[in-house]
């Protein structure tokens, strides 16, 4: 990356000392490749990139109505991450980064094992794709980046006056958790829903997170997106606060994510409703963060999930065991239905709402697009089409009239769950665990679901997708909360069971996460999930750990002085029978140690 | 294909190589082998291999040296002489002192080196291509393991236009389906790689499709993780029986179309 971020300043020098110095008109950018190159560079993006935007660079790929973002139309010259002023054309450097290191966390990958020749010819190809290439007043001076300001304390507070001045905390939330009061309302300029960064996120900033990138970012804006430039608005000193201010929000560079939990022991009771004690119970706790991916092994697949982790912490006592967890949602769905079961249909897997990539055939794609359409749909449209009531509505009325039905969302609520295998595997089979997806027929799972709704945990027994039952074997309470973007969801349940899964000390038990964003209309087997993780019940009592050290050191010493002591005494006493035999010989005496 | 760490290895032979032209005495021979031998199975394999047969190799090499070096007197106090020297001899008595010192701090800091590991999630070793069942049906067709081929493959040759259609609609396939998990470049590293234990297979690696049958390969995508034996954890895999939601044809150009992306062929039938 800061090789990256290096060539790509340097490249920028060079271009703005040569426009500066010659003076060249800005035309003289224009730089659209030979016929060879282009052709070239077809053949790289017809095997590389055509299955996603589209082989006419419409955008229309394969994975198209799957994926979300949805890929580059390069027709439009419509180009996000540039270091051009807004609304102009990006450089080919800035195409280069992308194509190199890729849009994180959306399905836009970086090719790291393509040529710098490559990469420059499949460059002239997508530029031949949009005439906006061809025309000179499309492009504009790359901004100058200037070395970010010291971190202090000051410039940090000055960046947070910036951040509210500007109305940033509109869209990305008091707190950066991308849940501001327009978040939910947000569309790109071809009329689909955007997803406001999480900008406590960083590793998952599209366009780079370094501090240049997000100086960057903000200074020029993200064309066809509500994310707007800030050049006019800001001096270029406010600009470098701000930026300390947006990268100190941010949980690290790295999500570092793990694949346990400790859970450490506390005397302490354990009650639920009593805030302040379990917040310092969970202060001792060390947290760990887990991935979630789409659901997409399973009919009722979710290609984009709204949440990519959870963080997740672990206490017990003598008798219970308490998890918590926590992540990040632009809203607090707390009014529609869900559970772990919910039918998905067919329909509802593809990436629907305001999609204007609906005229390749398929029902689904009709049905979409009915409601996107090529305008972008007003935002209670947009809103009013996920809201699909009458679909589901057993009573089968026309879910197309569903476009002015209910309140925004209503449909989904926001849920969590925790699952467990509901037995250890037996002696000699560690390794088997019940199917992650719910358990199997053999190995059952237990789910601890909340329905955010209703914050109360439901249990479940998962036989396969196709055999969930709700369980009364044991209470699991819970208690929740949302605060500025994120919820907190807190579990407690007596460590021993007689149905499901007993936590005993020192026991790895296996643990798995789903999460479901009812904005997304996530439901069902609709969720974000993890893999098979664990948790790790700490030992009440810690052994010493400076005794068996001190031992180990003193045994190794008494053994080396018992060898210098025996080698010694074997060479006096041959030295003494010598002497007797009368030869002279010039032993060192052995000094005492 | 042996997966050795060549930097690690060529240190260890040049430090072998210098031991033998100094004239190295017997003692240096039997400490080198025995730290070399440790030094290999901790880092020159790009795999490690498991701590425990590590330990037990590391026993019998310790046992060995200790039998050639005690296998004849003169071998023996040739071996213990320079041990011997160091303790008695004055101009040494630095040298002992700071052993004395150095070994019992080496076995306090292993203790707490092996107390101070930070904990993990216990690790399973799993069988990456465990052997498929004889037969399996497919939408109700059964499916010979042993004889069933792709059978769009010999359009290649035969009917290249044909070819392309089905190559075509494998591609279909695979960006509607595959890509979030092996990559899109089919590396194994698609944008919901990270979150998956076992990982996606790399359909690049040579150790991948070219030593495979399209019939197993067939048979992993049509029956997915919950299609594995035992051995290959089919509780973990995200795999999905792709059965589920694809016709047969469509199976099967999916098959041709991972290998023709990457310029590799099946392994042919009959060959092991
Ligand atoms: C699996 C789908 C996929 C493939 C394959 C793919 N892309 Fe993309 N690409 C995307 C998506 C999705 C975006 C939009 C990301 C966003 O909006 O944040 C994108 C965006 C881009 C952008 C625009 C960045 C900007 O500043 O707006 C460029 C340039 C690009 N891709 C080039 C390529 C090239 C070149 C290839 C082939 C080597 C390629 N892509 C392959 C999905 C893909
Ligand atoms: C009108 C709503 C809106 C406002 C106001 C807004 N943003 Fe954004 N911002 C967005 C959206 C939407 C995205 C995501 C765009 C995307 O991913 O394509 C975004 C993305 C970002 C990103 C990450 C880009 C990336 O690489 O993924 C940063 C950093 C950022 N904004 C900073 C700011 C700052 C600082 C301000 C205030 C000066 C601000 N934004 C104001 C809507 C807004
Ligand atoms: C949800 C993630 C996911 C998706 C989607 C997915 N796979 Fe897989 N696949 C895996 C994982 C993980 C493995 C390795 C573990 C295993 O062998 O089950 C794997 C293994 C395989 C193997 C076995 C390779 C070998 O060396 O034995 C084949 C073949 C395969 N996948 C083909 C496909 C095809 C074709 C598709 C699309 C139709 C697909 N996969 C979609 C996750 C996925």
């Amino acid at each position: 990356m800061t090789l990256h971020a290096t060539r790509r300043a340097q490249a920028m020098a060079t271009v703005a000392a040569a426009a500066l110095l010659l003076a060249l008109p800005a035309g003289a950018q224009v730089d659209l490749g030979t016929e060879e190159q282009r052709a070239a560079g077809k053949v790289v993006y017809d095997k590389y990139c055509g299955q996603c935007h589209g082989d006419t660079g419409d955008g229309n790929g394969y994975a198209t109505p799957r994926v979300k973002p949805k890929p580059r139309d390069f027709t439009t010259g419509t180009y996000k991450f540039r270091t051009t002023p807004n609304g102009m054309l990006p450089t080919d450097d800035d195409l280069r980064r992308v194509i190199e290191i890729g849009a994180p966390y959306t399905s836009m990958p970086g090719w790291p094992n393509l040529t710098s020749a490559e990469i420059q010819n499949v460059i002239y190809y997508i530029k031949s794709f949009s005439p906006d290439f061809e025309n000179p007043d499309r492009y504009g001076e790359p901004i100058e980046i200037p070395r970010p300001l010291e971190s202090t304390e000051e410039s940090i507070a000055r960046g947070r006056v910036v951040y509210e001045e500007q109305g940033c905390a509109a869209c990305h939330g008091e707190v950066g958790r991308g849940d501001g009061p327009s978040a939910p309302t947000l569309v790109n300029d071809k009329g689909d829903p955007i997803k406001v960064a999480d900008l406590t996120q960083r590793w998952t900033y599209r366009g780079g997170a370094t501090k240049e990138d997000i100086y960057r970012t903000f200074s020029t804006g993200l064309n066809g997106t509500p994310m707007p430039s800030y050049a006019d608005s800001l001096e270029i000193e406010d600009r470098q606060h701000l930026v300390n201010y947006v990268y100190s929000l941010g949980d690290g560079d790295e999500p570092n994510y793990g694949t346990l939990i400790t859970a450490v022991y506390s005397e302490e009771p354990i009650d639920l409703q009593d805030g302040e004690t379990l917040d310092a119970l969970f202060e001792a706790a060390p947290t760990t963060r887990f991935p979630l991916v789409g659901q997409i092994t399973e009919p009722g697949r979710n290609f984009f999930p709204s949440v990519t982790s959870i963080e997740a912490q672990a206490v017990y006592n003598r008798d219970e065991i308490a998890f918590r967890v926590r992540w990040h949602d632009l809203r607090a769905d707390t009014s529609g239905r869900n559970s772990p079961s919910l039918e998905v249909p067919m329909w509802d897997e593809d990436n629907g709402i305001g999609d204007d990539a609906g005229d390749d055939g398929g029902d689904s794609d009709d049905f979409f697009g009915d409601f996107g359409g090529e305008e972008a749909p007003a935002e209670d449209d947009f809103f009013g089409d996920s809201g699909g009531d009458d679909f589901f509505g057993d009573g089968g009325d026309d879910f197309f009239g569903a476009a002015d039905a209910g309140p925004p969302g209503a449909e989904f609520s926001d849920a969590v769950a925790l699952q467990f295998p509901a037995s250890l595997a037996p002696e000699g089979t560690p390794e088997l665990k019940p199917y992650f997806l719910y358990g199997d027929s053999q190995n059952p799972v237990d789910l601890w679901f909340v329905n955010l709704t209703y914050g109360v945990a439901d249990t479940f027994r998962g036989r396969g997708s196709e055999s969930i039952e709700p369980t009364e074997a044991d209470i699991v309470e819970a208690v929740t909360s949302y605060d500025q973007g994120e919820w907190t969801v807190t579990y407690k349940r007596r460590r021993s069971s007689r149905a499901g899964v007993s936590f005993a000390e020192q026991q790895y038990t296996p643990l798995a996460f789903s999460v479901w964003d009812g904005f997304n209309r996530e439901r069902g087997n609709k969720r974000a999930l993890s893999s098979w993780f664990y948790v790790y019940t700490e030992p009440s009592v810690q052994a010493a750990t400076t005794f068996p050290i001190v031992r180990a050191a003193v045994i190794v010493l008494v053994l080396e002085l018992l060898v210098v002591f025996l080698v010694r005494r074997r060479a006096r006493q041959k030295a003494a029978g010598e002497e007797a035999a009368g030869t002279t010989l010039a032993t060192t005496e052995a000094p005492a140690v | 294909m042996l997966g050795l760490n060549l930097p690690v290895v060529i240190v260890l032979a040049a430090i072998g190589g210098v031991l033998a032209w100094r004239r190295a005495n017997t003692l240096t021979w039997l400490l080198y082998t025995w730290v070399a031998l440790w030094a290999f199975f901790k880092y020159g394999f790009a795999v490690p291999i498991p701590q425990s047969v590590a330990t037990i190799y590391l026993g019998i090499t310790g046992l060995a040296l200790v039998c050639f070096a005690s296998s004849s007197r003169e071998r023996l106090s040739e071996t213990v002489q320079p041990i011997v020297r160091l303790i008695l001899e004055p101009r040494y008595r630095l040298a002992l002192a700071g052993l004395l010192v150095a070994l019992p701090a080496l076995a306090a800091y292993n203790v707490y080196a092996d107390l101070n590991v930070p904990l993990e999630a216990p690790g399973f070793g799993r069988e990456v291509h465990p052997p498929p069942p004889t037969e399996m049906t497919v939408h109700d067709e059964t499916v010979d393991m042993a004889t069933a081929e792709n059978p769009y493959l010999h359009y290649k040759h035969d009917d290249p236009e044909l070819y392309g259609e089905h190559l075509e609609n494998g591609r279909r396939v695979y960006y509607e389906n595959c890509f979030w998990c092996h990559g899109d470049g089919m590396g194994g590293d698609g944008m919901f790689a990270h979150g998956l234990n076992p990982v996606p297979s790399n359909f690049n690696d040579v150790g991948t499709l070219p030593i495979l049958q399209s019939s197993f390969v067939h048979w992993r995508i049509a029956k997915g993780a919950p299609g594995l034996p035992g051995a290959g954890t089919p509780w973990d895999s995200m795999m999905p029986a792709w059965e589920k939601f694809l016709t047969t044809e469509e199976m099967w150009d999916v098959n041709l179309f991972i290998y023709d992306f990457n310029g590799y062929e099946p392994r042919a039938l009959g060959q092991h």
